[in-house]
């Protein structure tokens, strides 16, 4: 509607035109078609079967088979990160693997890792159990060894008492000694085993309490961490040797080594036979070392050669499972001979797109080619915008706010120079944009490797705006250069400065101040404010005015759009009674402040604006006096509040009315047709009554929406002019903290005549620099650069109620999922 | 006098770089028409601005009073 101009539409300003479109595919090329379709990534499915649960639709079977290879894929990724190995990058894709062979293949590789998984576990359990075996016969045997030897020095001891001490009352004595009768003694048993340091505490206690203290338990440290079989982990052990006597003792002891998770082993008394079990073991860890050890290198290699096809067949996967997604998404017809696909497509891919089918009908050798058809629809299309890589990142900033409703003007054609114009007044310094713009051209030049490679979060966001920061930067420094600021030093670039002493002894510099002789500075702000008391009341006014002039023309742009949109559409009521009286009462009172500005500022006149816009409103009538700025000013003000005072109710009354007498004509003419079709058939008046959108007029609902509309409008005209004057205060912020930095950290440095102390400062004057201006700053100036934008640019006239145009494409896939 | 010249110095600075676009990256009527707008909007944005600097200091209503010391 309403493109059939002459002239040629400007690019990126409104939507690609779309167009519905059915195809109909012949099963046997199907799955072939949509793959090049994926390739060519310019059609969008609409699913046809969306009141089918997933089981029921038609591909079901193959979408699980490839759930099931995916599963496999991620089994092998995780034993390939446990290995330590990388899946390569993807190498040459070769020629086309097979899904089926690569099912098979995927089963084999998943059935022979598990298996060795397996094997690996039980060789690395007996090795384990072993090295605890052998500790245990090393140290229970030192204990053995040892007692025995005290045991017989007591011997020799008591041996010699004996012999020695053969009195009278010996006989009684020896007695007494003789207790221990060999006969009599009880048979002592032993447990012996290993049990977690942390545990051997309460281990100890429980027995005691158990056997109600008729045990005797030994333990000795083991220096070194040692595997547990069960877990697998290194633990702190100690060896134990408990001795007994009897057998339920013997049982409750098991019982309670059990439940500490203590590994028993047996332990045999001979010293000759604890040598040769030591051997024995020795040799089985050797053996089983050797074994562990070749086994880990087999998986080493089979994991290797995985992962060098892994990417591949991952992507293929992928691929796969998308393709019988959108399958999934086509109706199939009665007879099972075709898949009927809809979908939406941009009107200058409509070649492109045929002669893809066209390829896929042939390279599956099928013998009817694919209809494509374009449907007529009252759906709203999905919202395109054909970007390149500079243009993507500025309408991903529209974007975010709301996508375009199909064919409104997108603010994005504007946006790619007002936004890092309106980013460049708040951060206005020729040196930091310098220091941007060489961080985005290392971006830049490195663009290719960059978008191949995976980066972190936030260098994933500062490549993505590579193109806006080099924007910015551009911009900041023809700013900078208006402020005149380099890092806060003015420097005399562009002439002469205009200032000079009033007489040649310079006494009154101080008091009453320079003069201005020479012609104004031609290119900025004259270098001689920086550092005056008055410069801060000089800057404050200037910044303030232009930050109104700038956000008055930003406004003015936004309402005319909103015009261009409106004749778009085709739709004279919004032009009249919405574009007008909108422009009117803008202009006669913001855009009326902008020219007293202009004029204050070429007169040179002492007028007080904010008294002048203030009692046009309390009293209009009144002579101005002083505040005159030309002939006929009291004329003018009262000739444009009355406008401004008119175009309120314009805004408001007419369009509803206006609305409502357009619906009812358009339902009287309805119901005269009904009238004449009523002798004829009733089914075609059904059909009409169906087709008919039967909205209901609200008027009351109109009425209000469009009250909120005009009160938005008129509050809004004063408080986003307001709004505005953000510019003017960032810009004071970010030249204050510069000039800061520079005058405290800099120049304080220098005033020390000390190196050492020269370093420190430069240090921290970068740092400062760095963190505070050139990442929060420049971080604060892109949010609120933003806000006017989405706010106060794009509120008069964008409505951003589409949808984005997602088509069926290959490219994301990487992306995902990851 | 000044302000008129500089003027014209912006005008023809923006018609040779629509020139340069036109030149340098000739994409067909739609995108150039694109190209074009980015340029004319671009020297708007930097003349305006120019011109708000150097109008509000062609009749200063306040003058630089140097801090003591300088």
């Amino acid at each position: 509607m309403g493109g059939g101009t002459q002239r040629p539409t400007m690019d990126l300003l409104r939507s690609e035109p779309m167009q519905l479109v059915q195809l109909i595919i012949p099963v046997e090329s199907a799955h072939r078609s949509i793959s090049y379709l994926g390739d060519l990534g310019l059609f969008q499915f609409k699913d046809l079967n969306s009141e089918k649960s997933p089981f029921q639709r038609t591909y079901a079977t193959q979408i699980k088979r490839c759930g099931e290879m995916a599963r496999k894929l991620r089994f092998f990724k995780e034993q390939m990160m446990k290995a330590g190995l990388s899946p390569s990058a993807r190498s040459v894709i070769s020629d086309d693997v097979d899904l089926d062979d690569l099912a098979v293949k995927l089963g084999e590789l998943e059935a022979e890792l598990i298996e060795m998984n397996a094997n690996h576990e039980k060789l690395q359990h007996s090795y384990n159990e072993l090295i605890e075996y052998k500790l245990v016969v090393q140290k229970a045997g030192e204990f053995f060894h040892s007692a025995q030897n005290s045991a017989a020095v007591k011997q020799k001891e008591v041996e010699a008492q004996q012999r020695g001490e053969g009195s009278i009352d010996s006989p009684l004595l020896l007695e007494q000694e003789m207790v221990t009768d060999p006969s009599k003694q009880v048979k002592l048993g032993f447990v012996s085993g290993i049990i977690p340091r942390e545990k051997s505490l309460a281990f100890e206690r429980i027995l005691f309490r158990a056997t109600r203290g008729n045990v005797f338990l030994k333990q000795s440290v083991v220096e070194g961490p040692v595997t547990d079989p069960a877990s697998g982990e290194k633990a702190e052990k100690n060896v134990f040797v408990v001795f007994y006597s009897g057998e339920m003792v013997r049982n409750k002891i098991v019982k309670i080594c059990e439940a500490f998770g203590a590994n028993r082993y047996p332990f045999a008394e001979d010293l000759g036979k604890q040598f040769q079990i030591i051997a024995e073991v020795s040799g089985r860890l050797e053996e089983l070392k050797t074994t562990i050890d070749f086994g880990l290198v087999h998986q080493g290699n089979l994991l290797r050669t995985i992962a060098h096809n892994f990417e591949q067949w991952s992507h293929l996967v992928k691929k796969e499972i998308s393709i019988y997604h959108t399958l999934n998404m086509l109706s199939i017809d009665v007879t099972r001979k075709c898949l009927v696909a809809e979908g939406w497509c941009p009107v200058f891919a409509t070649n492109k797109i045929q002669n893809v089918l066209q390829q896929a009908t042939v390279d599956s050798n099928s013998q009817i080619g694919t209809i494509f058809q374009v449907l007529q629809t009252k759906e709203s299309p999905p919202t395109y915008f054909h970007t390149n890589k500079f243009t993507s990142a500025f309408q991903e900033i529209v974007d975010a706010y709301g996508i375009a409703k199909y064919q409104e003007a997108n603010p994005g054609v504007f946006t790619i120079i007002t936004f890092p114009f309106l980013f460049a007044v708040m951060f206005g310094d020729w040196g930091h944009g310098i220091c941007l713009l060489l961080a985005t051209s290392y971006f830049i030049i490195r663009e290719k490797k960059f978008s191949s490679q995976k980066l972190g979060d936030i260098t994933e966001m500062i490549f993505g705006g590579r193109y806006v920061i080099l924007m910015m930067a551009l911009f900041s420094i023809y700013t900078g250069l208006l402020y005149n600021e380099f890092f806060s030093v003015p420097f005399e670039l562009f002439g002469p400065s205009a200032y000079g002493c009033h007489d040649p002894s310079c006494r009154d510099a101080s008091t009453a101040g320079l003069v201005k002789v020479h012609a104004t500075y031609p290119f900025g702000v004259d270098p001689t404010w920086h550092g005056t008391r008055s410069e801060l009341p000089f800057l404050n006014s200037m910044k303030m005015k232009m930050s109104i002039l700038i956000g008055v023309a930003q406004m003015n742009l936004g309402i005319i759009l909103s015009y261009f949109n409106a004749k778009f559409y085709g739709n004279e009521l919004n032009i009249r009674h919405q574009f007008l009286p909108q422009m009117i009462f803008l202009n006669s009172l913001f855009g009326y402040l902008s020219l007293l500005i202009v004029v204050k500022w070429c007169t040179g006149s002492q007028a007080d604006l904010y008294h002048v816009m203030i009692y046009m409103f309390l009293s209009p009538t009144d002579d101005l006096g002083e505040n005159q700025l030309f002939f006929g000013q009291k004329f003018l003000q009262i000739l444009l509040l009355l406008a401004a005072l008119v175009s309120v109710p314009w805004m408001l009354f007419p369009k509803p009315f206006l609305l409502k007498k357009q619906h009812d004509e358009r339902h009287r003419g309805q119901s005269y047709a009904l009238l004449g079709n009523s002798l004829d058939d009733s089914d075609e008046t059904e059909l009409h009554d169906g087709s008919s959108s039967h909205e209901e007029f609200q008027f009351s609902e109109v009425f209000v929406h469009q009250l909120i509309h005009t009160i938005e409008f008129v509050l809004g005209a004063v408080s986003n002019t307001a709004s505005y004057l953000r510019l003017w205060a960032l810009s004071l912020a970010h030249s204050e903290l510069s000039s800061v930095f520079y005058d405290k950290v800099l120049l304080l440095a220098w005033g020390f005549n000390n190196i050492i102390i020269l370093i420190i400062g430069l240090f921290v004057f970068i740092c400062a620099t760095v963190g505070v201006l050139l990442v929060m700053e420049t971080l604060s100036a892109f949010l609120h650069a933003l806000r006017l934008h989405w706010v106060e640019f794009q509120g008069k006239f964008y409505e951003g109620e589409g949808y984005k145009f997602q088509p069926f494409s290959f490219t994301s896939l990487d992306t995902e999922d990851e | 006098m000044g302000f008129l010249v500089t003027t014209l110095i912006f005008s023809v600075v923006g018609i040779i770089a629509s020139i340069c676009s036109r030149i340098c990256c000739n994409r067909g009527p739609s995108a150039n028409l694109l190209h074009l707008t980015l340029v004319i909007t671009a020297t708007v944005c930097c003349w305006m601005m120019w011109a708000i600097v150097y109008i509000a200091q062609m009749k200063p209503l306040i003058v630089p009073i140097l801090s003591e010391g300088e």
